[in-house]
């Protein structure tokens, strides 16, 4: 035989009670209870009126019409997949014996700036920002040692108001490359530090998809700065990073 | 280009029927029309490049957790970090627990049940993670095992959080008469 519930665990019970997501031998005690309860079955018709409210009177908000529509055909654009037309790039670059013509060529530029753009947002979207969370430059540059054959720059601007955030490890142009967060208010910026051979080039800012990106080549890498932070703001933190070079 | 075929086929097959559900939670979990689009459409694509590791039956809740994920990144860029901090785990009190609405009669609860723009204003004024319990259980019909995978919390704490976000709605819709 089973015991009596008294009020204070019926009202625990309620909520699944309500929700069908009781066992049987425990719904039997909650109705044998409710029969008995005048209190607890009152309660009980509060909350089942309160459910059919919501149920019946708040809004469902359906996906507008043409949702369905833009995403397809925005997955059909997305054709080629990216490893389908890194096999093109390097099929031609096998022609050519040098992918750095690729580098130099505009449509190369705009492939790079897409893919770094995605893995920005990627980035964000994944809560994946960082692989090694540290302001310290000490912790951050060790950290790529082994996992990449370059050496990215670290540095911290926390002074500056660019704190750095950390760094992780991300895949761009069919390679290990370092990316580096660092935060501007509520902004992320990220930096990504890709080995690449063209000649040193001064700074360079253009926008894509609505996100401000900022490149230079230094050293034989090739630098992104990728953000939502507006261009002015980026722009001075890229000069941060310069005058360190 | 095979796999990418079957892909989409999948996607066409497995999220898309959910697309109504995912603008639904993420338009309640954003409160911003254009963003809840946004949201959407950045979580169906990242949903379709992750099909061919999507191996569960339960589709809709995937589609769902991808589509929450991101909308919390949303919110956090949007309100800096401290957006839910707020202590849940904490038991709700006896009185809480038991609070009845006195001054109703059933009736006079019933009709105040019916009040659509006062039931509209006291959810969305819940703070988002008692919100989403209840956008996910009422306007949705998900178990608590689907909405605690969708949420990432035990489901304990579906249940505890269900109850409370029920309480306070219920002390937002007896404000209007104080």
């Amino acid at each position: 035989m089973t015991s009596e519930l008294n009020c204070n665990d019926c009202a625990d019970w309620l909520h699944p009670y309500l929700d069908n997501e009781i066992g049987t031998e425990m719904a039997v005690r909650v109705r044998q209870h409710i029969n008995r309860c005048l209190d607890c079955k009152a309660r009980l018709a509060e909350l089942q009126a309160l459910r059919d409210g919501i149920r019946q009177h708040t809004t469902y908000y359906p996906a507008p019409e043409l949702m369905q529509q833009r995403i397809m055909s925005q997955i059909n654009r997305q054709k080629p997949a990216p490893r389908q037309w890194l096999t093109q790039v390097f099929s031609v670059a096998a022609l050519t014996a040098s992918v750095m013509l690729y580098l130099a060529t505009p449509s190369s530029q705009d492939m790079l700036m897409d893919e770094v753009v995605s893995s920005h947002v990627r980035s964000l979207m994944e809560q994946h920002l960082t692989d090694v969370a540290s302001s310290d430059k000490h912790t951050v540059k060790p950290w790529f040692t082994g996992k990449i054959d370059f050496a990215p720059p670290v540095y911290d601007f926390a002074e500056q108001g660019y704190p750095l955030i950390g760094g992780r490890l991300d895949y761009i142009r069919h390679q290990n490359v370092a990316a580096l967060s660092y935060h501007r208010n509520k902004h992320i910026i990220n930096l990504f530090v890709i080995p690449s051979n063209a000649t040193d080039s001064s700074i360079h800012s253009s926008s894509r998809r609505g996100f401000n990106i900022v490149s230079w080549q230094k050293n034989n890498m090739a630098f992104e700065a990728v953000s939502d932070l507006n261009n002015q703001e980026l722009e001075a933190f890229v000069q941060l990073i310069l005058s360190q070079h | 280009m095979k796999a990418r075929n079957e892909d989409t086929k999948r996607f066409e097959r497995l999220i898309l029927p959910h697309l109504n559900a995912a603008h639904n939670l993420a338009r309640w979990l954003l409160k911003d029309a254009m963003a809840a689009q946004d949201m959407v459409q950045e979580s169906s694509l990242r949903a379709f490049s992750a099909m061919g590791r999507f191996v569960d039956d339960n589709a809709r809740a995937w589609f769902l957790t991808i589509v929450r994920n991101q909308c919390y990144t949303w919110l956090k860029q949007q309100t800096g970090r401290h957006y839910v901090d707020i202590d849940d785990e904490e038991a709700m009190s006896e009185k809480d627990k038991m609070a009845l609405a006195h001054t109703d009669t059933p009736e006079a609860w019933a009709l105040r049940m019916q009040n659509r723009q006062a039931l509209q204003d006291g959810l969305e004024a819940l703070p988002v993670i008692f919100r989403e319990v209840i956008v996910l259980k009422e306007l949705e019909d998900m178990a608590y095992k689907d909405i605690a995978s969708v949420t990432g919390v035990p489901i304990g704490t579906v249940m505890s959080r269900l109850a409370r976000g029920r309480e306070m709605l219920k002390k937002e819709l007896l404000k209007n008469d104080q």
